[in-house]
Order: C-alpha cells, then structure tokens, then sequence
C-alpha cells in the first residue's frame, strides 16, 4: 500500500471522490484507533466501536460522493465529533442519561450532518426489512436490476424465464409488492424529495 | 403505463414524448404520485445498494486491519493509554521530589563533611613563581649557571648522625626524582633516601655529596621512653624560606584517630614542618613532625622517637649500611631557648624535592 500517495486530507478526499479504495481503506485505519480509543475509554467495546466508526465513516463518505461536505477542519476531527455524537445517541439509547464523555479531542458540535445521516439510515433500515419481507427470488431480481444494473436478457437468462417479458413482467409485480411493503412503514420526509 | 414511468424516470424518452407524459401527470395526480412513489422507491433501493456495498468494503479493511495489528488491546493497555499523561506527571513529579530531595541533603550535609577529620600531611608544595623569579635573578647574575629547577615540594629534615644521616617525613620526599637539603647556614648537599617506613611515615636519607665533610657534633640526644603529658616542646622547620621556631605543650600521647606511634602536640604548624624534629626543654629529641587535623585548632601530630629509633635499629638488617652512631652527648641541656636555637638550627634542613 502506498501510504505516501494520502499524506494530507485533501489527498485522501480527491482519492474517495474518484472512488480509489485504498485511499478510503488508509483513511479508515489511520483513524480507527482514535475512535475505538474513545469508545473504549467511554464504557464501550470492541464491536461498538467498530460499529461507531462504520458509521461515522459512512457519514462521511457519503458526504464527500455528495460533494456536500465542507471541511473546515482535519478529517481526523470531523470523524472524531461524528463519532463522538452517535455514541452519546447510543449511549443516551443504552439508558446512561448522565452522559460525560472523556475526551481527548477536539471536536464539532455538526448540528446537521447527523441528523441528516438519522433520516438516511431510518430510509435504509426500511428498506432493508422491506427487502427482507420481499423475500426470494424477488429480492434478487430488484437487485440484480435496479442495484447491479444488468439488463433484461441477463436476468431472464439466470432466472430461467422463457422470455424477457415474462421476467419483466415478474419485476413489475415485485417492485409493486416492495412498495407496498416499503410505503406503509416510511413516510418520506419532504426534504428528501 | 409501468413501463412509461420507468423510462420516464430512466430519462430515455425523447423530447415529445416526454413533454406529453409530463402534461398527462399534471392533469392525471394519481399518475404524478405514483411517478413520485417510483422515484422514491427507486433512489431508496439505490441507497441501499450503495451502503451495502460500503458496508462490506468498510468490514473488508476492518478485518484486513484487525489481522495486521495481531489481537485486540489488552485492558492493560487500554487502561494506560488513557492514563499515561497523569502518571507521567505523577512520576516525573516524584522523581523530582526525590532526587531533589537528595540533592539538598547532600547540599546540607557539604560543609559538615568539610568538617569531619581528615589528617592533613605538612608537605609544602613550593609557589612556582617565586622560585622562578629567584631563578631568574640568579640567571641574571650568574649567566653560565644552567637555571636551576624549582623544586617542587619541600619539608624539613634533621640530621641523626654526624656522618651525614638524617631524617625527614616520607611524605615529603615521596616520589622524589633527586632531594637537596640546605640549612640556616647555606650548606648545600644532594642526598638520597636509603630507607623508609611507610608506616610511620620516616624516611631516612643519606648526603652523598663529596664536598660534605660531616655535621660536627650533634648537640641533641634521642628520647627512648615516652614523654608525659604536658611537657614543653619545640619544634624547628621551614614552613616558609626561612627557619620558623614553634613551641607549645604535649596534648596527649596518643595522635590522629588514637593512634598510638604518635603524640598530639599543640603547636600551630604549617604545610613544610612536615618531617621536622619535636624537642623537649632539656634538649631530648621526643618525635618527629608528621601532619595536623584539618578544621581543627591547634591539634598537630609527631612521630614518637622510639618508632625512630626501631627504624634506625632495622636499618643494618635491611641494607648492607653500618649500625647508625647515634650522638649521645646532650649539649641543649640547662641553657636557654635562644642558646638552644643557635645551637640546634644548623642541624635542622629544609628538604626540597623536584620530581
């Protein structure tokens, strides 16, 4: 790995906007230890921390293929006051209200950038029960097309249907049945739309 | 219909087929929702992809980073990190305070150490610039002479026989390359120590100038029995370039640290009275010069003669020399200090010694 290529942040940032793996796969192990280090001093274990981090690292990367984010500071501190505040969220969830964390960074208060990834991860977490609920080969088949973007002959093929229609047909009454599923738990909010 | 949604969204219809379906949407609201609901449904199932896959490729390095760092932290460690600033502190702090603490002892305890006995052997070490200086002039007077060297340390010696033995402390002429004695009188001779007594501190040397031609008659006698407490006594040396007289009284018979081969004796004595002889009021020589206790008044130290004369006694068995003929006539006797001075000055040496 060339660690020389990621030594500044905006190096690291220009590597995750142009999807380069190892520019996200050095940045998530440079900091890693900064944040397990804060949940692990703050009541937390190996897996939340791992948790956590995900997280906050989704959050951020999101941000960046979004070209929403401004960075007013190193990453390490932005990943740090993300971090930092979801813990306090699942920490406040765990029911310890009298919440004090150690720190030993500096952080931000992110009034918006958490929220905004709440509302996205309560539209993912839908989805995946109502993906779930779809259940086979209907799953699949919305994946394959919609997620993968194969095409029609493709999915006909490995789903043995005698013809394209036929599989298209098929598609059409899974995604009718995802939305049924989907649209009675999830009330989009205006701001996505 | 379905399909016409689809490739709405999809963006593959052409200009007027796509202005037609955006009017049948206005006109049509249960078109329009559904549309809405198509592209909800479509962007949260792309979103889901997504973060499905950032998922695995986030589990992926974590693993990969997990299995390079070799097993989790222990508790220890986890503990140590997050207290390794405080005990720092803590420890540098009392590292500090201790070795501080030591510091300021040892700071107090300085000059009480300067205190504690310690002997201080009366060897003097000459002042170099004085010498030379008188070397110089000799130089000026005397051209074709070679410049002499200073020597560099002296004491004081006297004489035991009149066939040229005498005796000086071997502190003084320890380590000496040659020994030159010279008296009150200006007699001059080169000698060399044939025996010493570490122990004692007694050297014996011998003149080995041909010029000498013997003292003449030594008009003082040694003391073989102990003296008492009390006893006047005197001693003649050279603490300086001259001949000094000092008197005062026997303290004690016993010397530094109750060392029994000594007396103290309370003379005040200087660096060059080292080696210089110890003589009571009849004139009986009862010890030689050695040393004094630093930091202390008055507390000064002399060879008691019977260890003197044990070494003489030795010093045929140990050289090839002839037994010592020891005078034993006592001409200091019943006469004053000042007759007894005259009489006894030429018989006692400045000794120098160059290395």
């Amino acid at each position: 790995m060339k660690r020389g290529l990621y030594e500044t942040d905006e190096a690291v940032i220009a590597g995750i906007r142009c999807g380069d793996d190892r520019a996200l796969a050095h940045m998530y192990k440079l900091h890693f230890p900064m944040v397990s280090h804060l949940i692990l001093s703050n009541n937390g274990t190996d897996d939340e921390a791992k948790d956590i981090y995900q997280e906050g690292v989704i959050v951020f990367y999101e941000k960046i293929k979004d070209n929403s984010l401004e960075l007013s500071c190193q990453i390490k501190t932005y990943l740090y006051s993300v971090c930092r505040r979801l813990w306090l969220k699942k920490l406040a969830e765990k029911g310890r209200f009298a919440v004090k964390l150690d720190d030993a960074e500096n952080y931000l208060m992110l009034e918006e950038d958490v929220p905004q990834h709440e509302e996205n991860e309560r539209q993912f977490g839908q989805m995946e029960v109502a993906m779930n609920q779809l259940g086979e080969p209907c799953r699949s088949l919305l994946e394959d097309y919609y997620i993968r973007t194969q095409s029609m002959q493709e999915i006909t093929e490995r789903f043995g249907y005698t013809n394209s229609d036929t599989a298209k047909n098929q598609k059409y009454k899974c995604l009718q049945r995802l939305k049924k599923i989907f649209f009675t738990n999830y009330k989009p909010e205006d701001t996505l739309l | 219909m379905y399909e016409q949604i689809e490739r709405y969204l999809a963006g593959s219809m052409d200009a007027d087929e796509r202005s037609a379906f955006e009017a049948l949407m206005h006109t049509d609201p249960r078109l329009a929702k559904q549309v809405q609901e198509h592209r909800v449904i479509l962007q949260a199932m792309q979103q889901y992809g997504k973060r499905n896959a950032l998922r695995t490729q986030l589990n992926n390095i974590h693993s990969d980073m997990e299995t390079n760092r070799s097993g989790k932290q222990p508790a220890w460690k986890v503990f140590w990190n997050r207290n390794a600033q405080t005990m720092g502190v803590a420890a540098s702090v009392s590292l500090l305070s201790v070795f501080g603490t030591l510091w300021s002892v040892q700071q107090m305890k300085a000059p009480v150490q300067q205190q504690t006995v310690r002997y201080v052997e009366l060897r003097r070490e000459v002042d170099k610039l004085k010498k030379a200086q008188t070397a110089i002039i000799k130089g000026i007077n005397n051209t074709n002479k070679a410049v002499p060297r200073p020597a560099r340390f002296s004491g004081t010696g006297f004489a035991l026989t009149s066939d040229g033995y005498m005796v000086t402390s071997s502190h003084v002429v320890e380590g000496a390359d040659s020994i030159m004695v010279e008296n009150k009188a200006g007699q001059k001779y080169k000698v060399h120590e044939v025996y010493r007594d570490q122990a004692h501190d007694l050297s014996i040397l011998k003149i080995e100038d041909p010029a000498f031609e013997g003292f003449g008659k030594l008009p003082y006698t040694f003391k073989t029995a102990e003296s008492d407490l009390g006893e006047k006594v005197y001693t003649l040396g050279y603490p300086r370039e001259d001949i000094v007289f000092g008197e005062g009284s026997l303290s004690s018979s016993s010397g530094f640290e109750g060392d029994t081969t000594a007396y103290q004796i309370s003379i005040p004595l200087n660096p060059g009275n080292s080696g210089g002889p110890l003589l009571d009021d009849k004139g009986n020589l009862v010890g030689v010069i050695s040393g004094k206790q630093a930091g202390q008044e008055g507390a000064a130290f002399a060879i008691k003669s019977a260890y003197l004369l044990q070494l003489i006694s030795e010093l045929p068995l140990a050289t090839t020399l002839s037994p010592l003929s020891l005078p034993q006539k006592n001409a200091l006797t019943g006469i004053s200090r000042p007759q007894q001075l005259k009489k006894l000055r030429d018989f006692v040496f400045v000794v120098k010694v160059y290395n």
